[in-house]
């Protein structure tokens, strides 16, 4: 690596606003056990530094269920290595992405089928009977 | 205009003028008065160092008074020293006098700030609570006294209510600490809180006059 | 009046299913910087929500609220709003010109009387009227004219909300801002210059989800975007409260990413969402690549004071009356000491 390189590289990722996050994490996972309660934390009113969004992507770690949504562009449903903290990205058709989540809960609601569309596609099962 | 471009500029253009004309015409009204004639034989030349010399040790307090006013004296440092602090190293403060000064010093991290200016208030309080319970103070205490204390604490708190915020808009809240600041430099020539600059002169005279006296200093 | 189709309608004829709607809406919330539990209450507003006609009046503007918007990267989101918007009158944007476009503006009012949305960019000027015509209408005319039978009136960017850079001192042509022409109808002011891609299509959003406009600031912002200062969201403002400072744009403090407030920025007094909603598709914002915040956002911020003054600094005028200060200092010192002196003599006599 040059020195002109090193001196272009964020210095720190640590600006102190992931701790808070984590923290805000495990307090909601105690809602969730005592109560049931799910909460979403919108990453994008979040104020981060260069590389600190990465900083709490890596802490928060990969779990083992992993899911690709195809809707008006991909988006990607991943559980954290904390079993109920799901990491929701939403991008567009142009791959980029338009949302971040923390979901903590049991099953992320975007992951069940849905009515309206369960409704519409019996109808199309329906079809492959005429 | 809203009352932040009116704070940092008219409010606090006029204050300036006041406080350099008032400041200027109390020292040189005092310094121009003739001296009282001394007919005594002088037992040693009094110099500037003897001023120099009490100006620096009546920052103490002599042996036989020490235990008597510890616990005021304690408050007064607390109090000015918390004051200095907040007024001169304070980051944004250093760059208000930088803007008119040009040049600057380091200051101190915002969060020691705050502790020595809490400190300050609670110090200033603690000074109010025995003006107004002690019945010699109450009774040689005038409105110089109560309002002095009132344009000195006031900015503190109002710069202290910055972060805190208290459900004020940041500017609101920084145009009133302005003004505050600005009531502060307006009184400061006239009041007892002339001796900001007086302190020197009164201390320099009486060192003066002790040595040609030939007096413990 | 034709019946226009709601949102719902027009995302299922473009085969969105209900997975995607949901996304949308998740997004939306995220635009709108409501809270996620919102998101069954837009969802319920959106499915059934119709499409607002918009025109969009450019008056005196450099674009630059219109380069924002169209060339905002995510524009999927946004032309999902604007899929469900019907803009019908953008000078810049539209292929008709002429007499044509001033048809299909009469058109959309007439059609939508009492309904439509317009949307200023660019400040009005109030000097000669020929300063800056449409079509060979004044500006003053046309904004009149226009609003008359509008739902509501958005100012784009600052020369609209606040009169901007043609309004600053000595504004030549008379500039003024839209609220100061506008009294009779809700203005809601977007500054920025330019404003957040998402903050003005957000406004769009809210409008579309709920009918109504948004809660304002004492400027007439919605707070959802212009409710917290720079400074507040801003990720490097542990740096100002540890006392870490760039001093210059190229010491060790600027190149280690310290607090810009030594050198101008204007962060604890700009009530915008930069620090948190980004540019370039959320790639950073001024800040982050190492440039004090301007305070684009508010009002007069252009004759507020030198870009890189740093906020605490006073407004003297000049030194030299300063000086004058001290001069009559110094006379009123030596009148009071001849009167001192008059004393002292009497007093010494007498004793």
């Amino acid at each position: 690596m040059t020195t002109e390189q090193e001196s272009l590289a964020p210095p720190s990722p640590f600006h102190g606003n992931v701790r808070p996050i984590l923290n805000e994490v495990m307090h909601a996972i105690d809602r969730l056990l005592e109560t049931d309660e799910p909460t979403t934390i919108d990453l994008a009113g979040l104020p981060f530094g260069p590389g600190e969004l990465e900083h709490l992507e890596a802490a928060l770690g990969t779990g083992e269920l992993s899911a690709k949504l195809d809707a008006l562009g991909t988006s990607r449903i991943r559980e954290t290595a904390y079993p109920g903290v799901w990491w929701l990205e939403h991008r567009n058709a142009f791959d980029e992405v338009v949302g971040r989540y923390l979901e903590i809960t049991r099953t992320p609601e975007i992951l069940s089928s849905q009515d309206a569309d369960i409704i519409a596609g019996r109808a199309r099962l329906e079809d492959q009977f005429e | 205009m809203d009352l932040l471009e009116f704070a940092k500029g008219p409010a606090l253009q006029v204050a300036a003028y006041i406080l350099v004309a008032g400041s200027i015409w109390r020292l040189i009204g005092i310094l121009l008065l003739k001296e009282k004639p001394d007919y005594s034989e002088p037992r040693q030349s009094a110099g500037l160092l003897a001023a120099l010399k009490v100006i620096y040790t009546r920052s103490f307090t002599a042996a036989p008074f020490k235990a008597a006013t510890l616990y005021p004296k304690m408050l007064a440092y607390v109090m000015h020293i918390g004051l200095f602090a907040t007024v001169f190293l304070f980051v944004p403060h250093i760059m208000f006098f930088e803007g008119f000064l040009g040049i600057e010093w380091p200051g101190l991290p915002n969060n020691i700030i705050y502790l020595l200016g809490v400190a300050a208030v609670v110090a200033s309080f603690a000074l109010l609570v025995r003006r107004l319970t002690s019945p010699v103070l109450k009774l040689i205490s005038n409105f110089d006294d109560y309002f002095s204390w009132f344009v000195t604490v006031l900015p503190l708190i109002t710069g202290l209510m910055i972060p805190v915020r208290m459900g004020l808009r940041y500017e609101t809240i920084l145009a009133i600490h302005i003004l505050s600041v600005a009531l502060l430099m307006i009184w400061l020539p006239f009041g007892k809180l002339g001796h900001t600059f007086l302190v020197f002169v009164t201390r320099g005279t009486t060192g003066m006059v002790f040595e040609r006296r030939g007096a413990k200093t | 009046m034709k019946r226009t189709p709601t949102v719902g309608e027009v995302l299922r004829a473009k085969g969105v299913s209900r997975r995607g709607f949901l996304k949308y809406c998740a997004t939306t919330a995220s635009i709108l910087a409501l809270p996620p539990s919102m998101i069954p209450r837009i969802a319920e507003a959106i499915e059934n929500a119709r499409r607002p006609s918009v025109i969009w009046l450019s008056f005196q503007e450099c674009t630059g609220c219109t380069e924002s918007l169209t060339r905002s990267a995510s524009p999927t989101v946004e032309g999902l709003i604007f899929d469900t918007i019907s803009l019908d009158y953008h000078h810049t944007l539209q292929a008709a010109a002429g007499d044509q476009a001033e048809a299909a503006r009469h058109a959309a009012m007439v059609e939508n009387d009492g309904g439509y949305l317009v949307l200023v960019d660019g400040s009005i000027p109030t000097g000669n009227p020929g300063f800056s015509t449409i079509a060979g209408i004044s500006n003053v005319d046309m904004l009149k004219e226009t609003v008359a039978g509008a739902a509501a009136v958005v100012a784009i960017g600052s020369c609209a909300a606040f009169g901007g850079i043609p309004g600053a001192n000595p504004n030549p042509t008379g500039a003024v801002s839209v609220m100061d022409l506008v009294t009779d109808k809700p203005v809601i002011n977007v500054p920025g210059c330019p404003p957040i891609p998402t903050v003005m299509t957000a406004v769009l959003a809210h409008f579309l989800t709920f009918g109504a406009i948004p809660d304002l600031d004492k400027h007439g912002r919605p707070m959802t975007f212009f409710g917290t200062t720079i400074h507040d969201r801003c990720y490097r403002r542990p740096f100002y409260e540890q006392g870490k400072f760039a001093n210059t744009f190229d010491d060790e403090g600027a190149k280690a990413g310290w607090c810009l407030y030594k050198l101008g920025c204007k962060g604890p007094t700009t009530y915008n969402a930069c620090a948190t909603a980004k540019w370039n598709s959320g790639t950073s914002f001024p800040i982050e690549a190492g440039h004090p915040c301007l305070g684009c956002s508010e009002p007069n911020f252009w004759d507020a004071g030198g870009f890189y003054e740093p906020l605490s600094t006073g407004n003297f005028d000049s030194g030299e009356k300063l000086a004058g200060a001290a001069v009559a200092g110094v006379a009123l010192g030596a009148v009071a000491a001849a009167a001192g002196r008059r004393r002292q003599a009497k007093f010494t006599k007498e004793g």
